[in-house]
């Protein structure tokens, strides 16, 4: 079936996702956009969660870093979070989303885009492990 | 230069503005406090993947017209955000019970927390140290015993969380009760469970999900089976019973030399001397029709029988020649809401609490009214109908599907709210009834078995355990009988046991148990 789908270049599909986010479609508790306008290969992104809420993350707002190598959508992006987060699937030390913990992003589908991965993520955090786990103070960041 | 932007607002709410784009993000949202009724400085803008700073013009953020951006209030005051979350719930509780134990904010002070921690001993069976502790911490106890939820909100609390994940502190706090300490001298293995930061961790985790903790159960359980399989294994299980679960239970039962303000604090004599019948009835299937006679509330030591050997809880099928004899440690006394206490002591101590029962695992146990539940348990009929297979087998069907669990929650509920209902549910006729009722299904059992499968949303777990119960060789009404028929107090052990158990003894042998009759004394008399 996929084969006979058109399979969007790159860029096209970078193209829908940044005007997904600029016009804000989805159900609001997400967003995100592309760092630097100038850069033309559209690699790196900065995303947001909104903490959903009756969990610990509720309010707060957690700021997560993409980077879409060359062969995105094919390979799913490296993803991090820049606020402080304390949730299973996130690397302590470095913020990053460990894709063996995070199976969206070890079952990466091409059809996958940015959207989904702050939606799941948004969604791991209320899972049972995660909602109720202390968390760190707002505003603090990871360091590298 | 005055654009059209979005406005989207994390409860859905939209709102279209006009900006200039040279204007700032304050100015935005000055704007935005009329129509959105949130305060300015609540207010967090998100455009693009970004928060956007006051100081900083809209333009700076690339802001084009037609372009969406996000609203979300935020906290007001940032910095005690995070622990009046994760205590919300749990706090309100504990008010409502009207204790002092609703101070756990933010910060984790000392004072808070041990208010926490008192209410939390009653689970750990630690608690038993803190002194001073007003009466209605008494009260308190055993509600937090008897709700479930109400306990997995006060573990976490970050307070209660900082606690337990400070080693030293629950070291003093257990050492600090002479009893304890002395069982703990002299088992150096539990000893060494108390200094593993990581063991208390995973428990209190169990106890946090109750996923885990039926997970935490099944393990124990096979363990406990294995090594029942194992020649000596019981034998080796009913020391350790000896050595460690009843000097524990004795020592966390006396609290009488230290004092009224002690006892009041102590949740085990609480739970003991209370409710004794309660706390044999919760365990269900482990106490069964043989009662505990009241145990006095004073500072006697705990002279309650020990758990019924016959327990049906057991996965081993009873047509095989260990099965009802073995399993003689596996009960543990538990009350509803203090279930994972003993499973708590079991995972951690490897002791034999196996018998945490599918009551102190259900979440149904907080519908009830608490004085209601007692009377129903405590009555004995009703722990006959607990301990019969089919109920134990409906009970782990349940507990093995938590979508069906959900399902039954609401009508459960309603249906105890019902005074009509709850009036049967006391009428020793109408128990008696049920329970006629369930020594026919047990008949039944192979047909049973067949509308379970119908019943698709039925697990497979339940035909399991009833593999062996409806083999056509075993005599399940002897079997009953025999459960049913233990002795209310210690066994006096001076009666020759061939004389003491002959009547059970020839029951056993008529279903085909010869060569075991060493361990069936053994077993017989552990009971």
């Amino acid at each position: 079936m996929s084969n006979s789908a058109v399979v969007v270049p790159r860029n096209f599909r970078l193209l829908e996702e940044l005007e997904r986010g600029e016009k804000g479609f989805g159900d609001g508790n997400v967003s995100y956009g592309m760092d630097d306008g100038e850069d033309v290969f559209m690699r790196s992104w900065t995303g947001t969660v909104i903490g959903p809420s009756n969990t610990v993350h509720d309010g707060r707002i957690y700021t997560v870093k993409l980077y879409c190598d060359k062969d995105y959508p094919d390979k799913p992006p490296a993803v991090r979070f820049e606020s402080r987060i304390n949730m299973a699937c996130v690397n302590q030390e470095s913020g990053v989303v460990e894709p063996r913990s995070f199976p969206m992003l070890a079952n990466w589908r091409r059809d996958f885009t940015m959207e989904n991965i702050l939606t799941e993520l948004r969604r791991e955090m209320q899972t049972g492990q995660n909602r109720k786990l202390p968390q760190p103070p707002e505003g603090s960041t990871f360091t590298c | 230069m005055g654009v059209t932007v979005h406005v989207k607002c994390s409860n859905g709410a939209k709102f279209t503005v006009d900006v200039d784009l040279n204007s700032t993000v304050k100015d935005l949202k000055t704007d935005l406090a009329g129509k959105s009724e949130i305060p300015v400085e609540q207010q967090r803008l998100i455009y693009k993947g970004r928060v956007l700073k006051d100081d900083n013009s809209l333009s700076s953020y690339g802001l084009e017209a037609e372009h969406t951006i996000h609203l979300v209030r935020g906290a007001a005051a940032t910095a005690a955000s995070a622990g009046a979350v994760g205590t919300g719930r749990g706090d309100a509780r504990l008010a409502g019970a009207a204790t002092p134990a609703s101070a756990p904010a933010g910060t984790p002070d000392l004072d808070g927390g041990l208010g926490g921690f008192g209410g939390l001993g009653g689970l750990g069976g630690f608690g038993a140290g803190l002194g001073g502790i007003p009466p209605d911490m008494h009260q308190m106890h055993q509600q937090i015993l008897q709700n479930p939820n109400l306990m997995r909100d006060m573990m976490n609390s970050p307070a209660v969380q900082s606690i337990m994940s400070n080693p030293d502190l629950m070291r003093n706090l257990i050492m600090s009760n002479p009893h304890l300490r002395e069982v703990l001298e002299r088992n150096p293995d539990l000893m060494h469970v108390l200094n593993d930061p990581g063991i208390l961790r995973q428990t209190m985790n169990a106890v946090r999900n109750p996923e885990l903790m039926r997970e935490m159960m099944r393990n124990t359980d096979r363990a406990m089976s294995n090594i029942e399989a194992h020649p000596e294994g019981f034998n080796m299980l009913r020391r350790m019973y000896e050595t460690v679960q009843e000097p524990l239970m004795n020592a966390t039962t006396r609290g009488g030399d230290a004092g009224a303000g002690d006892l009041a604090g102590n949740p085990f004599a609480a739970l003991f001397g209370g409710v004794p019948a309660a706390a044999q009835a919760g365990g269900g299937t482990t106490a069964g029709a043989t009662t505990a006679p009241a145990v006095p509330s004073g500072p006697a030591p705990n002279t309650a029988p020990l758990p019924n050997p016959w327990s049906p809880q057991q996965r081993t099928p009873a047509g095989t020649a260990s099965a009802g004899i073995t399993t003689a440690t596996a009960g543990g006394v538990t009350t509803p809401g203090s279930a994972t206490t003993t499973a708590t002591m079991t995972t951690t101590m490897g002791s034999a609490g196996v018998g945490a029962t599918p009551f102190g695992l259900l979440p149904e146990i907080g519908l009830m009214d608490p004085a209601t539940m007692l009377q129903m348990l405590q009555n004995p009929a009703m722990q006959q109908v607990l301990q019969s297979p089919a109920m134990n087998q409906m009970m782990q069907t349940l507990l093995s599907d938590p979508s069906l669990l959900g399902q039954l929650t609401p009508q459960m509920r309603t249906m105890l709210d019902n005074p009509r209902v709850r009036e049967m549910l006391q009428s020793p006729d109408f128990i008696q009834q049920m329970q006629r009722m369930f020594q026919m299904q047990s008949l039944w059992a192979p047909q049973l078995q067949a509308l379970q499968g119908l019943g698709g949303a039925m697990g497979t777990q339940g035909d399991s355990t009833t593999a062996g119960a409806p083999a056509p060789d075993i005599n399940l009404n002897a079997l009953l009988s025999i459960l049913g028929g233990q002795p209310g107090g210690a066994p006096a052990s001076n009666i020759p046991p061939e004389q003491q158990y002959a009547a059970q003894l020839s029951q056993l042998e008529d279903m085909g148990f010869y060569d075991s009759q060493d361990k069936a004394y053994k077993a017989l008399n552990a009971s």
